[in-house]
């Protein structure tokens, strides 16, 4: 096995190196190479091109990977748990919860008033928000899993939650203002960038957490494949594993939305892409594959994003939809079904 | 005999259609509305009626509108083809509802505001005149622009309503139009210039028979505007201007043609994206704002950021500029009326002449030694 798939992660390490270097080189505005070296070890002498590179493009870029390969990640948690290849860390609904909690803070400081309304534009209650937000759904799930068996009645119940939260966002919706209104679609956008590095910490911290927790799962993740009774045969603590799985999904892709907004369509297609490739179900192999190609991925698309160089930039959800669901389909296509 | 029959057929059609023109193309035509600067509206006066031409009520807009004003006298004595006109409505309108905040200072100019009846969103209104009128309880709230509350304004039956279209899809409008309540497309923010969006208070002049009131308020704030703009010519420099800020990854800045743009034209600034054309404001990356802007000396209007901290703690990347580090930050964000109305939006398309007034004491102040400003505010 260690032959079989040695080279293919050498190739994807480096390209995601490569990746990385070209991500942080393009942009508006056209930084020669050397310069860009010369920022990163702080004895450049344009000082408008050190900002950039330093505070605007190294944070981004590190933001890319981590919400690439851990949306990536959560993706094969949840399909892999509820045995259903669309499954996603959206699904379960925890970027609704997020959702919900973000439009309550910046739609309904007008319901609110006084304090939400200074709160407003304060970034901390925006995350502090979202993660509640996912945090509320994943005590509701918990307990739901814990007395319903079946894992699809858990997955209509996380698609449910998802309407609850439309609807309500939509009452707050038609009692905001046109700048309230703004921000939130805005934030439904996603971002990648104005994360200064302190919040990058926060969002590093949790986010290596969540990853300890899914590397610990591999096991259980393997058996689950097999099925519940297979699983329990295995001596395997089937509740403990779906809450440890459920866990470190919501941890990721929570922290996930409350940093970046919800970005869609990479937790569900990385999977996917990587199963195809590396053709296993090996999560020992699989995992790895998902951090790197969802890294790679995601860092390619804030790229188009960027527009290089031009003085526009276009959401990065817009990006990750339009390359992300062409290729599931061509591979559907291909395939004639979907490798799970 | 088929001939006959149908001449006499095409004679009868082709006079039915003459006979609904004459009655507005046999009554001459005695005077139009004297307009410098406004393009889209026009009034022609006829004997006993006025008849008003929306021409560019929102961008794009293939159609205009017409509207008979008439006494109420002469409505009873008068017909017209009904299907001629938009609506025909009563001269001068003793009651009003509008839906703009911009709308409201024309009416305090002319001193009619007490006709004012119904608003939609009455907390964004704030000036203090017009707030004591909805603490009296004699402006009704409405509810929202693209929803106003039909039962309501049906309910309080204006003589007319003001209205403004973004594309002449409005479904409550329609409602309201079905109703029997004239409505009116007011498109003064659809002009180019800051002059030709204040001389629409001639636009309420007409609907409330204050021609002449109208006119010498115009006549006043456009020559103090000309003469604030001479006046700023003389001045020994020109600073560098940035404008706008980030929503999340988007710079936006008004771009060079637009009417922000051409305030600070005025102004005798040097404002960064002044070579910039196009429709709407800008919409730019980060980095190409701090290449073009980062030793800009003056930073106007930071969206609705109220505070260098709340700025900072936005995104920490706006230190940067020379123009935060020296606390050089103008905002109008902060004159608010009683109940959170942004003052600039409701006041600043009527009075142009205080804006650049406010523009040129920030940017020269030495050419207004004593003048407070009136809309902008430093940033603390």
């Amino acid at each position: 096995m260690k032959t079989k798939h040695t080279y293919p992660f050498i190739f994807l390490t480096v390209l995601l190196l490569l990746c990385f270097v070209a991500n942080i080189s393009l942009g508006s505005i056209n930084i020669p190479f050397y310069e860009v070296f010369e920022s990163l070890i702080g004895t450049a002498k344009n000082e408008t091109w050190e900002i950039i590179i330093t505070k605007v493009r190294l944070p981004k870029a590190i933001t890319a990977i981590m919400v690439g390969s851990g949306l990536g990640i959560s993706g094969l948690l949840m399909q892999t748990l509820f045995r259903n290849p669309l499954a996603g860390p959206f699904v379960l609904g925890i970027s609704s919860g997020s959702s919900l909690g973000v439009a309550l803070v910046i739609l309904g400081s007008g319901l609110f008033g006084g304090v939400f309304a200074t709160a407003l534009i304060s970034k901390w209650s925006i995350v502090i928000a979202a993660s509640l937000g996912s945090f509320f759904v994943l005590l509701a799930v918990l307990a739901v899993s814990s007395k319903v068996r079946d894992t699809m009645a858990i997955l209509i119940i996380g698609l449910m939650f998802g309407s609850i939260t439309a609807a309500v966002v939509s009452v707050l919706s038609y009692f905001s203002s046109a700048e309230q209104l703004q921000q939130y679609i805005f934030w439904g956008f996603g971002s990648l960038s104005n994360l200064s590095w302190e919040e990058l910490l926060i969002f590093f911290g949790i986010y290596a957490v969540g990853l300890l927790l899914s590397v610990v799962s591999i096991k259980g993740l393997n058996s689950l494949l097999l099925g519940d009774n297979y699983a329990k045969s295995l001596g395997l603590n089937l509740k403990q594993s779906r809450f440890v799985i459920i866990l470190a999904t919501s941890l990721i892709a929570g922290t996930i939305t409350a940093f970046a907004g919800p970005i869609a369509f990479i937790g569900l297609a990385i999977p996917h892409l990587t199963r195809q490739i590396f053709k296993t179900s090996n999560h020992k192999i699989l995992l790895p594959a998902v951090f790197l190609f969802g890294a790679i991925v995601m860092l390619i698309c804030d790229s188009i994003a960027q527009v290089p160089t031009s003085d526009y930039t276009l959401p990065i959800n817009a990006i990750t939809a339009l390359v992300g669901a062409p290729v599931v389909i061509w591979l559907l296509v291909r395939q004639r079904k979907m490798m799970f | 005999m088929k001939f006959i029959k149908i001449v006499i057929l095409l004679l009868i059609v082709s006079s039915c259609k003459n006979a609904s023109k004459k009655e507005i193309n046999s009554i001459p035509e005695t005077e139009k509305l004297n307009l410098k600067y406004a393009e889209g509206f026009s009034v022609a006066y006829y004997e006993n009626f006025k008849v008003l031409n929306i021409t560019k009520p929102w961008p794009q807009a293939e159609k205009s509108y017409r509207y008979v004003l008439i006494s109420k006298e002469n409505m009873a004595k008068t017909t017209f083809a009904r299907n001629e006109y938009d609506a025909i409505i009563v001269n001068p309108a003793e009651t009003i509802v509008v839906t703009s905040t911009t709308h409201i200072p024309a009416l305090e100019l002319l001193n009619v505001e007490d006709a004012l009846i119904g608003f939609p969103g009455v907390d964004y209104i704030s000036s203090e005149n017009t707030r004591l009128l909805i603490d009296e309880k004699k402006i009704r709230e409405l509810g929202k622009n693209e929803g106003i509350n039909t039962e309501v304004l049906l309910d309080i039956n204006p003589d007319v309503v003001v209205g403004f279209g973004v594309d002449g899809v409005n479904k409550t409008f329609e409602v309201i139009k079905k109703a029997g309540i004239p409505i009116i497309y007011n498109g003064d923010w659809v002009e180019s210039s800051a002059l030709a969006k204040a001389e629409w208070i001639k636009f309420f002049g007409v609907l409330f028979s204050k021609e002449k009131e109208a006119d010498s308020i115009f006549n006043h704030i456009e020559s103090n505007y000309v003469t604030a703009k001479a006046m700023a010519k003389n001045a020994a420099d020109r600073p560098s201007v940035l404008s706008g800020a980030m929503e999340k990854d988007v710079w936006y800045l008004p771009n060079g043609s637009s009417a922000e743009a051409q305030f600070l034209k005025d102004a005798n600034v040097n404002y960064l994206w002044n070579e910039s054309t196009g429709n709407g404001s800008l919409a730019l990356s980060f980095e190409t704002v701090l290449v073009k802007a980062k030793d800009a000396e003056l930073w106007l209007s930071p969206s609705y950021y109220s505070s260098l901290d709340q700025l900072e703690k936005a995104n920490s990347l706006y230190t940067n500029f020379e123009a935060f580090k020296n606390k050089n930050i103008y905002t109008f964000a902060n004159k608010t009326g009683a109940t959170g109305g942004v003052l600039y939006y409701e006041l600043g398309t009527a009075r142009p002449d205080l804006v650049l007034k406010d523009l040129i004491k920030i940017a020269h102040p030495e050419l207004l030694d004593g003048y407070e400003t009136y809309f902008f505010e430093k940033l603390e």
